[in-house]
């Protein structure tokens, strides 16, 4: 038992769609709290079970009502637990917390609230536990910060309570006056933060809510509460707001009660962690921002621990106290250190190379006390940066490539600023380093390295593109590098590409496919092996999209390529299609004019003498569009529309062979933005009522044994067949109003149900009558379900996409089918199964179940009822209107017998079934219909 | 400050990785959603987060040669904070996806973004990041600490821990503390109720006899060149670890370093922070700066209140005039053989008193060795199994002259080819040495067992100790070209 829990929680939590596939959350929920409510369960286990409330509680609690329950019941539990389970007391506190907060309705709070808060603040105070058990202590900590977590989605919510927790923490000696001081900090915050909006009432508010003086009657609750809920500016850093914007409180210079709490917090700030001291910090920094009467030099007695300290967030801390209060609380000195601190620790040999890396993250957003430029460029680096200090980051082949790549950025920066000052030694290391990086690739390097020299490649280009000299002893060193290592190419491509996008001014990609178009075509063929060609091929397709290179070389090599005497790799599919994708690109140059004769050439002895048939015909294709179309004609016939292009053209097979646009675009299943069609119900019909034999010739024994022997064969009766009509929903999208080839996949959420077939729906036009469409469902149990649906369809252009479409709900009423008796019986038949059913249920106790169902109805609204409902189902006489005798089976194999009468109060349905489970859904559909 | 998820990811062989733990914060996620409005993305399921992930770090798809979402040229940032592109129903970037790796394992965890969603705001404007890899680490000490029992067992029960660790450090996402490595903190005997309060990263009392005890131990790294264009580089830095077994709930104790009269001063000094308080010349001398020699030297005083568990009071780099062990290394080809002539010599002012010694001799890019004949004027030669690499152990003295030699010649006949290394082609190829040398100190800093001041009522034990030993030291072969290691030297 108690494994099964643990692995359908780690289950749940790991993927929550997939596991509410085999269930439903209503489900799930019902019996964790059964499981947590359960006396003998493990209190381990227990621990367990309230992780999925913890992790997803909007998902298990979708409604504000179930948040409200679910909240009660585990405020309940909490009451009832035995104290000595200090761990599972706590998680609850936190499940508790994470319920009642995260109910999907933000801005109402769940009645449970107030109670709960009640609790914390109680268990909080509770210091019972003083020189008792240290683990009980353990529980008032997590008290503390489940109300922490409160006052931070609800600012405000303790304002009244800030002397009280000065108190506590003031009391506190053990390590629990950490947890105090976070609170108070907080709430402080939080208070400073909501009274900055009140001009000048604010100050006089605050001294009463630090002196814990009520009678001041400052309506918190209704003033800082109301500000909780879905408003989140409080919640945002005060230092993060742009400059000049931060939201101040107007003391005067007389604010002795928060400078006294202030000061005490401070004093005691080295007591926390380092991880809770860090946030303190950041906290009172806020509160310090919005207080002009208070200056910053209160901090000045912790900064020079902070400075020296090995701690990331502290010193972290430290710099956003600096760029909140600039030169009121560090003087030049002071920052000089902290940038040469920050070079040392970016470069430590004792640090974690993710902190060296944050470190020089910090060093290009360096916050100056005068910065000048003031523009919000993402990276500037910090004018005390000079490259004598920063040459201390100067990348080595040593460093990991993350590393290396941050440096090289960052020196890049710098010798850029430096430009004519620095005498290009600076540059030239760089240079340097870039080219060593590439004779590690070139003998042999991993995937790792290969790509941490583009990407630094990229870097120089990108800084230092306009000195020549280095750029071009670049494209030469990549060069004689891809003769090395052919399978590069789709690297130098994509840096072809980056540096064309990000640098449009720039020549130096042009340049690169120039010199690999020239070393290509240079290359003796007979050096060259059937791999190098295809990468080769691939370069040249590059190159042949630049419109002002020549192609004169690119010619001569596909016609050395083709030639037999050179062909001494065999020609097959894949080498041909590599060639038309260059000819392809080539028939669509600016230059066709002086190309026209060698690629007529090529494509002509390729459409005579290839290996390959299809190539062949392709290449004829190629040939005849050539040599018959006017330029503008072959230019529109071939142009790769963009995504989404129009018509017919998209499927050509032309443009499927050479990897044009078209080609992943067409193979691509693309998703919709919003639902484009959906299943409606057909007007639900009934099962229609048969025509009973009368009973004299009915033929053959009808009784139970006869009845039953029908379920030999599986598939009897075990389908239920729903009618829909296939619809556009009413979002308008010219592009979907013809739509092919509409295959639906349902999916099940719940495994009441054997897994569905796809439907298969041929096409969907807006302007025609909608296709019906016949959905069999076979029950494994016959509950209400909810089905997803999705579908593949293609639309005009021949694009196939994939969409989603809303649900499917089969309700409890729409599985009900007909007694499956043998066609030959009649009426008489059927009742004889029908009593022999009443009788095995009323004596039989295993899965039978009997019921009363009463209510009030006139004798006609009965059998206006009757009519309408059950009809089909109906076993006695319809004249018979004394009782009714109602036999509804549902697949696979369940009855729901219903005998009705009116009695002189009440109508009263007698229930049978010979599945319980059914009972809840007969009720709930009884009293749907009885209402009506 | 806070985060919103967290997960422990097993990056077994890239495709057959797997989420060991994972866990979200609910109402973290919920300031996620207020803070962010409409451009929040939320935290996918597991499975789609180790995918992107994994991408992301480049750890995907080991057969494929290009993949351009991992392999695009285009530089970002990609550590410590990486970018998560989600697709499909809850598209968008999420940002920043903190991710530290140490076999075997990869942390990652989603701090909370408490800023205006307009602009992304830097990175290093973002408290919760610095917290968010301190929390990291920590965790990763916490499971990767050596334990008693085999390394994988010991993971996995430290993570069957981890429900319950997570709720006393990080019960609803912020993290207040690091969990403590080795045991659970169990808060030991209840604390006396008096005046003083308790430091909340001290997690109980010691009772029972006073001990106290400090550690120096230096690391001497080093490049040498041989060559008279390339300076030598080397360099040194020191941690100060402490033991500190003392009564009484917020001890003080005071260490103090103190440096030989014409010590170089200590530089970059990071200090604990349970260190009460520092004297700002203490903080004033930096590695980066130019050396004047009006320095303070010292003495250093270091006045804490220490924690229970072991730490590093302070660490420190320092730059002295000559490496311990200087060396020359000429390799000369000869046909199908390698001249092989090494010299190294132990520099006057260092110990000759060795916990080991040992040069190793890697060869790469060459056929397994066939015939070693090779003299060593002292130590013993030995020859790796896979037969590319030459074990020279010189034991625990140089001889009187401090100077040992070898000579030789090794012919590379092998049947089958030694490994490869892309750094060592040709010619160019290094000796690593592997020493330790305890009871000294290169920088001569050290902590006199009288200068460590305890205020207690019981006299303690106090032990102090030294110890100097080498990483990353490497001499490379004259006769070929070594890669550059500092650039600040060559400029």
């Amino acid at each position: 038992m108690a494994s099964g829990w643990v692995e359908r929680v780690s289950a749940f939590c790991g993927s929550p769609s997939r596991f509410l596939c085999g269930t439903s959350s209503e489900v799930f929920l019902a019996e964790l709290l059964r499981e947590l409510r359960d006396d003998r369960a493990n209190y381990n286990v227990k621990v367990l079970l309230l992780s999925p409330l913890c992790e997803y509680p909007a998902l298990l609690c979708p409604s504000d009502s179930v948040g409200e329950e679910t909240a009660l019941e585990l405020m309940s539990i909490f009451a009832q637990s035995p104290p000595k389970f200090v761990h599972f007391r706590s998680q609850l506190l936190v499940a508790l917390t994470c319920v009642l907060t995260c109910s999907p309705d933000a801005s109402s709070r769940l009645r449970a609230f107030p109670d709960f808060l009640d609790l914390l603040l109680q268990l909080a105070q509770d210091t019972s536990d003083l020189h008792g058990d240290a683990a009980q202590r353990s529980l008032r900590a997590t008290a503390c910060d489940c109300l922490r977590e409160m006052e931070v989605l609800y600012p405000g919510l303790l304002s009244q309570r800030l002397e009280l927790l000065g108190a506590l923490r003031h009391q506190e000696t053990s390590r629990l006056h950490q947890a105090y001081a976070g609170l108070q900090t907080l709430v402080l915050r939080n208070v400073v933060y909501l009274l900055t909006g009140e001009k000048e009432a604010g100050a006089v508010h605050l001294k009463a809510l630090l002196g814990g003086n009520e009678s001041v009657g400052w309506e918190a609750d209704q003033n800082l509460g109301a500000a909780s809920g879905k408003n989140s500016t409080p919640l945002s850093s005060v230092i993060l707001t742009p400059m000049g914007t931060i939201p101040t409180l107007h003391t005067g210079p007389d604010c002795k009660e928060l400078r006294s709490v202030l000061s005490s917090l401070l004093e005691e700030s080295y007591l926390f962690t380092p991880l809770s001291q860090a946030e303190r910090l950041y906290r009172l920094t806020e509160v310090v921002a919005m207080v002009p009467a208070i200056p910053p030099t209160i901090f000045r007695a912790q900064l020079l621990r902070l400075l020296g300290t090995s701690e990331v967030s502290l010193l972290h801390t430290t710099l956003l106290m600096k760029s909140a209060f600039t030169d009121s609380l560090f003087s030049s000195e002071d920052e000089a250190f902290l940038l040469k601190r920050l070079v040392v620790l970016s470069q430590h040999p004792l640090l974690s190379a993710p902190e060296k890396l944050f470190y020089m993250d910090c060093i290009l957003h360096f916050p100056e006390n005068r910065p000048i430029s003031c523009g919000d460029s993402d990276e500037a680096l910090p004018v005390l940066l000079t490259p004598r200090l920063a040459s201390a980051l100067l990348p080595v082949v040593f460093n990991d490539s993350a590393t290396l790549l941050a440096r090289f950025n960052l020196l890049s920066l710098v010798y850029l600023e430096a430009g004519e000052e620095e005498d290009g030694r600076g540059l030239e290391y760089l240079y340097d380093h870039l080219t060593s990086l590439l004779r590690i690739v070139e003998s042999g390097g991993k995937r790792e390295s290969i790509v941490t020299l583009f990407r630094a490649a990229f870097l120089f280009l990108f800084h230092f593109h306009h000195v020549e000299r280095y750029c071009d002893n670049l494209s030469q060193q990549l060069c004689q590098l891809y003769l090395q290592h052919t399978r590069f190419a789709p690297h130098l491509i994509n840096l072809a590409n980056q540096t064309q996008e990000k640098l449009p001014d720039s020549p130096w990609a042009f340049g690169l496919l120039k010199a690999l178009q020239r070393v290509i075509s240079q290359t003796p063929l007979s050096q060259v092996t059937r791999h190098d060609l295809s990468w080769h091929l691939k370069v040249l397709t590059r190159a042949a999209e630049e419109g002002e290179m020549s192609q004169h070389a690119t010619l001569r090599f596909l016609s050395g390529v083709i030639t037999p005497s050179s062909l001494s790799w065999s020609a097959d599919w894949r080498l041909g299609n590599g060639i038309l994708g260059v000819c392809r690109r080539l028939l669509v140059h600016p230059s066709l004019d002086s190309i026209l004769i060698p690629l007529a050439d090529v494509l002509q002895h390729l459409a005579g003498h290839y290996g390959d048939t299809d190539i062949r015909d392709h290449a004829r294709l190629y040939y005849t569009l050539l040599t018959t179309l006017s330029r503008e004609k072959l230019a529109t016939v071939l142009a790769h529309h963009a995504e989404g292009g129009q018509q017919v053209k998209k499927r050509t097979l032309s443009c499927l062979m050479t990897e044009g646009e078209g080609l992943t675009s067409i193979l691509t299943i693309h998703e919709t933005e919003a639902a484009i069609f959906r299943l409606i119900e057909t007007h639900w019909e009934q099962p229609e009522a048969e025509d009973l034999i009368q009973d004299e010739t009915e033929r053959g024994e009808a009784d139970l044994e006869t009845y039953r022997a029908q379920f030999g064969d599986a598939a009897f009766a075990s389908q239920v067949t729903l009618k829909f009509l296939l619809t556009h929903t009413e979002t308008r999208d010219a592009r979907f109003d013809q739509l092919f080839s509409i295959r639906l996949h349902f999916s099940l959420t719940d495994d009441h149900y054997s897994e569905l077939q796809d439907l298969s729906v041929p096409c969907l036009f807006r302007e025609r009558p909608p296709p019906v469409v016949a959905l069999t469902l076979k029950p494994k149990q016959p509950y209400p379900t909810s089905l997803h649906v999705s579908a593949i369809f293609t639309t005009q252009d021949g694009l196939t996409w994939h969409t989603t479409l809303p649900d499917i709900h089969v309700c409890f009423q729409q599985i009900f089918l007909p007694l499956p008796a043998p066609s030959s019986w009649g009426r008489t038949g059927r009742q004889a199964v029908f009593a022999g059913l009443w009788e095995e249920i009323s004596g039989e106790t295993e899965e039978c179940a009997s019921s009363l169902f009463c209510c009030r109805l006139e004798e006609e609204a009965l059998s206006a009822l009757v009519e309408k409902h059950f009809l089909p189902f109906l076993v006695s006489d319809p004249a018979h209107k004394d009782q009714f005798r109602v036999l509804l089976f549902l697949p696979p194999q369940s009855h729901v017998l219903l005998k009705i009468s009116s009695e002189e109060d009440a109508v009263h349905f007698n229930i049978a079934t010979d599945s319980w489970q059914l009972l809840p859904h007969i009720n709930d559909y009884l009293l749907e219909i009885t209402a009506s | 400050m806070s985060l919103r998820a967290l997960w422990i990811i097993s990056p077994e062989k890239g495709e057959h990785a797997s989420i060991r733990f994972s866990r979200r914060f609910a109402t973290v996620e919920l300031r996620a959603k207020r803070l962010a409005g409409s451009s929040y993305v939320a935290v996918p399921e597991d499975d789609c987060f180790l995918q992107l992930l994994l991408t992301e770090l480049g750890l995907s798809g080991s057969k494929q040669p290009f993949v351009v979402k991992r392999d695009d040229c285009l530089y970002r940032p990609r550590s410590p904070a990486v970018e998560l592109h989600v697709t499909g129903a809850g598209k968008g970037t999420l940002w920043p996806v903190l991710a530290i790796s140490q076999a075997p394992l990869i942390l990652a965890c989603l701090p909370l973004v408490d800023a205006s969603p307009e602009q992304r705001p830097p990175l290093s404007s973002l408290l919760s990041v610095s917290q968010g890899l301190s929390f990291l680490a920590g965790l990763q000490t916490f499971l990767l600490a050596p334990g008693s029992k085999q390394d994988g067992e010991g993971l996995v029960s430290r993570l069957a821990l981890l429900p319950s660790v997570l709720l006393q450090v990080c019960p609803l996402g912020t993290p207040l503390e690091l969990p403590l490595s080795g045991t659970l903190a169990t808060p030991s005997a209840p604390t006396s109720a008096g005046i003083q309060k308790q430091p909340a990263w001290r997690t109980g009392l010691h009772r029972g006899r006073a001990v106290v005890n400090v550690s120096v131990a230096e690391t001497v790294r080093s490049m040498q060149y041989g060559n008279r264009s390339r300076q030598d580089l080397w360099d040194v830095y020191g941690t100060v670890a402490c033991k500190c077994e003392v009564e009484g709930v917020l001890p003080n104790v005071t260490v103090t370093l103190s440096l030989p009269p014409n010590g170089s001063p200590l530089q970059d000094i990071l200090v604990h922070p349970c260190v009460t308080s520092l004297d700002s010349s203490v903080l004033t001398a930096s590695s980066v700066d130019s050396c004047d020699g009006s320095a303070f030297s010292g003495p250093y005083k270091f006045p804490f209140s220490p924690p229970l568990e072991p730490f590093i009071l302070c660490s420190y780099t320092s730059q002295v005039p000559v490496p311990p062990i200087l060396g020359s290394y000429q390799l000369k080809e000869e046909e199908s053989q390698l001249h092989v002539s090494v010299v190294l010599k132990l520099h006057e002012s260092v110990k000759n008193s060795f916990e080991y010694c040992e040069a190793h001799l890697p060869f790469y890019n060459r056929d397994q060795m066939g015939v070693v004949d090779v003299k060593v004027s002292s130590g013993q030669l030995d020859v790796s199994k896979e037969k590319n690499l030459l074990v020279w152990a010189l034991g625990q003295k140089f001889p009187k002259s401090r100077e040992v030699t070898m000579e030789g010649k090794i012919l590379f006949s092998g049947t089958a080819p030694g490994p490869s290394e892309p750094l060592c082609t040709g010619l160019t190829a290094y000796i690593k040495l592997y020493f330790k040398v305890p009871d000294t100190t290169l920088s001569g800093c050290s902590v006199d067992q009288h200068s460590v001041q305890v205020y207690s009522s019981a006299k303690p034990r106090i032990v102090t100790s030294r110890e100097l030993h080498s990483k990353d030291y490497r001499i490379w072969n004259s006769t070929g070209t070594a890669p550059v290691s500092s650039g600040q030297m060559i400029l």
